[in-house]
Order: C-alpha cells, then structure tokens, then sequence
C-alpha cells in the first residue's frame, strides 16, 4: 500500500506517494531521479547512500521513505551553493585527488560536510573518525583526509 | 539491489495506540525504531514480519530526563546523542565509552539506545555498561508496564524475557555513587562498524578516595551467550585495598570465568586471554577515576 509522504529535499518541498517498503535511498534515486546517493552495500555498512537527514548524516539505506515523512534532506546535488560553482569541500576533492572512482564520494563529501559544519577546525583524527562509517575502495583514505583538512582551511577564509 | 519484503506499517500517535496495535498483532508484529538491526536482518530475509510499527512519531521516547536522583533514558533516544551530551560524558562516562564504540557515526544517527538492548546480541555495545551501572529497564503493554533489572533481561543470544506485545519504553539509571568510577573497551579488528572480539565493562566504587572498594562490577562481553557478570572475580575486590596485585589476580579470575566460542573474529584461547587484559585495563582506569570522583 502507498502512503503520502512530505519531503523537504534540498530546500525544496515534495509530495510523494510511497510504498511502505522502499527505502529512502530507492525514492531519491527511483522516484525523484536524484542519482547522486548512490546504492552499495545496501546494509549500513559502507556509506555510499549517506544523506544528512534532520542535520545528521545517515545510511538512507536503511530508513524506510516513510519514517523520512515531515523530515528535512540534503542530498549531494544540494551540496554546492548555487548549483553551478562547486562548494569548497568538493573543489578541495577535486584539487587533492581525493576521488578515483567516486561511488563513496558522495556520502564522503556529506559526512565532511556535517563534521565541518559542527567542529570547522577537526584534528586528523577527528576527520578519521567522521568518515569512518564511509568506505572507499580506490583511493585509500589519505588524500580524502587531506582534502577535507584543505577544504577546513578554505572554509575559514570565507 | 537488497530489497525489503512487503510489509504493513503502522506509526501509532501515542504510547496508548501503539500497546493497542501491539496486542492486536500478537505475533506478526515487530517495533521499529533506528532500524539499523531490524531493516538489515529483514533486508537479508532472516525475518518477515507482517507489520512494523514504528515508535518514531510518540512524543517523549527520545529524551534523556533527570528524575530525583536518576535519569531515565527514552529507549528511542538515538545512540549518538549519548555521545554528546555532557552529563553522560561527566557523570556517565562509562556510558559515553560504550556509545562512542557502537558502530559509526552513520549507524549512531540511527541506532537507538532501546534497539541495542531488545536485539541482544551477545557484543552489543551498551548492554555491559548499562548493566555496570545498574540500569533497570520499563517494559509496557495493553495491560500495563513493569520494571526489571537489566541484568535479568537477557536469556540467550537474539533472546529476551520481552513479551511479544511488550515496548521498552525507558531505561533508568540512578547517579552513580561518590567514589565511583568506570571504564569500557572494546577489542575490534578496526576502530568503526565492527563487533566486539571482546568487551569489558568495569565500575568500582570506594569507600573513600583511597580507601577499601565497596562495590564491583565486571561485565563482559562476546566470550558467553548473553552479556556476564565475572561473579567470582567481582567478589574478589568487594572489601579489599585496591592494589596492582589484587588487579591481576582479579583479571586472572575473571578470564576463567567465560565460555567463549572460537569463530571469524576470533579464537576461544584468545578471548579468554584479551578478557583478562581488558580486566586489567578497564579496572585499572575504573580505579583512577574512582579516586578522583565524590
């Protein structure tokens, strides 16, 4: 059976009907073509699909689309401020090499995004632990760490 | 893709509504609150119930309360909060160990405080140090709510004592006497997302900065069906001196004291030896911050 649910995602109302099954991460990909979360393990494990839900990043994979009824969603194509120029997170990912094959970017860029948003100024350690719920295959985690240490130092300027 | 099997879904307004649907569903029912267990094991079609009901939506089951002397914990209180209010930090610190140590900080945005406790499973986090602290846990349904000790809630792996109409519906724990002080840590392969090889749980509490220990606990973790108390290692420290030597003795005893499995994490001799390493550390952290407490 599908229920109405509302969705603020990315500042942006929407009304949607749901079956009570999907996920949140299968109603921004499926429903709303919203392809940037993306689907890896699908079990909470790697982080691929992490939105920031209510000012938290999240696995959406395991949140039913109906408990996000009412909630607030950024999701990675919120990221950058106006659309066009890239927020100073993703830019400093770009600068530092810090993407490969991307799948884990997304999620990666959030849980920054949420880390620097609380703490502007993180310890090494600090990053570790914040992006410690998002897996990356290609890379390795140095250079997503020195990405977000750069993006800590340009956000400062600002 | 991992997809969930069709379900109902029910969001009940109220505690009242939500025991109504509850005893109404009997056995094809199942709460849902973080999540991050239960959609997981759905997900992997280990379980299929006919409805989830959600307790997201009842005012007053996520918040953390003083109450004359105690607090009582809302058991949909997500993990992560724990990590970041002060007073769990100050004067629960051993608490604050446990949640910090519970999966990442993706899942700890989800995973709830109750959740950890009504999946019992045998490394779950809090329960050691929820039980170190001497928490009791209120149980509701149609008919009416009780209370019980934590300790007494668990009885195999996945297992509880758990009504099949029953909501958790807090956790109470009462301030931590003078003197007292306590410590948790987790042996995992890696830092995040994993589960515990071992876990120990210690709380002492003196009868003065440096006087005899009054009251022990040791909790440990993953090396017994359900969560243990060290029975004989605990009676070993009541009514004696703190010294390096009782410590390692105690340590010693409490390593005989698990019955752990060998399995993918780790072997059953080596479980055994990390418990009595953890002892140890945990007691001997346990024991400074005693001394420093009033």
């Amino acid at each position: 059976m599908k229920r109405l649910i509302n969705l603020i995602i990315n500042n942006k109302p929407y009304e949607i009907a749901v079956a009570t099954n999907k996920t949140l991460t299968q109603v921004l990909r499926d429903d709303l073509n919203l392809l940037g979360t993306k689907e890896g393990c699908g079990l909470g494990d790697c982080g691929a699909c992490t939105v920031i839900l209510n000012g938290r990043p999240v696995n959406s994979c395991l949140v039913l689309a109906v408990q996000a009824d009412g909630c607030e969603i950024e999701t990675i194509e919120g990221v950058a401020p106006d659309g066009k120029a890239l927020h100073p997170i993703q830019q400093a990912f770009v600068d530092q090499g810090a993407i490969q094959c991307g799948f884990c970017t997304p999620g990666m860029i959030l849980s920054a995004k949420s880390l620097l948003e609380k703490n502007p100024k993180p310890t090494e350690e600090e990053i570790r632990e914040a992006i410690s719920g998002n897996l990356c295959r290609c890379t390795g985690y140095q250079k997503i760490v020195e990405a977000i240490q750069v993006a800590s130092k340009t956000m400062k300027k600002r | 893709m991992l997809l969930l099997p069709r379900f109902d879904y029910e969001e009940p307004k109220d505690l009242h509504e939500a025991c109504k649907i509850m005893a109404g569903l009997k056995d094809n029912g199942k709460i849902l609150a973080g999540g991050t267990d239960l959609l997981v094991n759905m997900k992997k079609g280990l379980i299929f119930p006919k409805c989830l009901v959600s307790i997201g939506k009842i005012p007053g089951l996520s918040e953390i309360e003083p109450q004359n002397g105690s607090i009582s914990i809302g058991s949909n209180l997500i993990v992560a909060k724990l990590t970041e209010f002060d007073l769990i930090k100050q004067r629960y610190s051993i608490l604050y160990e446990s949640a910090a140590s519970l999966g990442s900080p993706l899942i700890r945005n989800r995973a709830t405080i109750g959740g950890n406790i009504v999946t019992a499973r045998p490394a779950a986090d809090l329960p050691p140090s929820l039980i170190a602290l001497g928490a009791r846990i209120k149980l509701k349904n149609k008919k009416g709510e009780r209370e019980l000790k934590l300790e007494d809630f668990f009885k195999g792996p996945g297992e509880t004592v758990i009504k099949k109409d029953e909501i958790m519906t807090s956790i109470i724990i009462d301030e931590p006497p003078p003197f007292s002080g306590g410590n948790y840590i987790k042996l995992g392969h890696r830092r995040a997302l994993e589960i515990a090889i071992v876990a120990v749980a210690s709380f002492i509490t003196l009868d003065k900065p440096d006087g005899i220990i009054k009251d022990a606990k040791i909790l440990l973790s993953a090396v017994a069906p359900t969560v243990i108390h060290a029975v004989s290692a605990e009676g070993a420290l009541i009514g004696e001196k703190p010294t390096g030597k009782l410590i390692e003795k105690v340590a010693s005893l409490a390593s005989q004291e698990c019955s752990p499995i060998d399995d993918i994490r780790g072997g059953a001799q080596y479980r055994c030896a990390m418990v009595e390493v953890l002892t140890k550390r945990t007691l001997t952290a346990a024991l400074k911050q005693a001394k420093k407490s009033r």
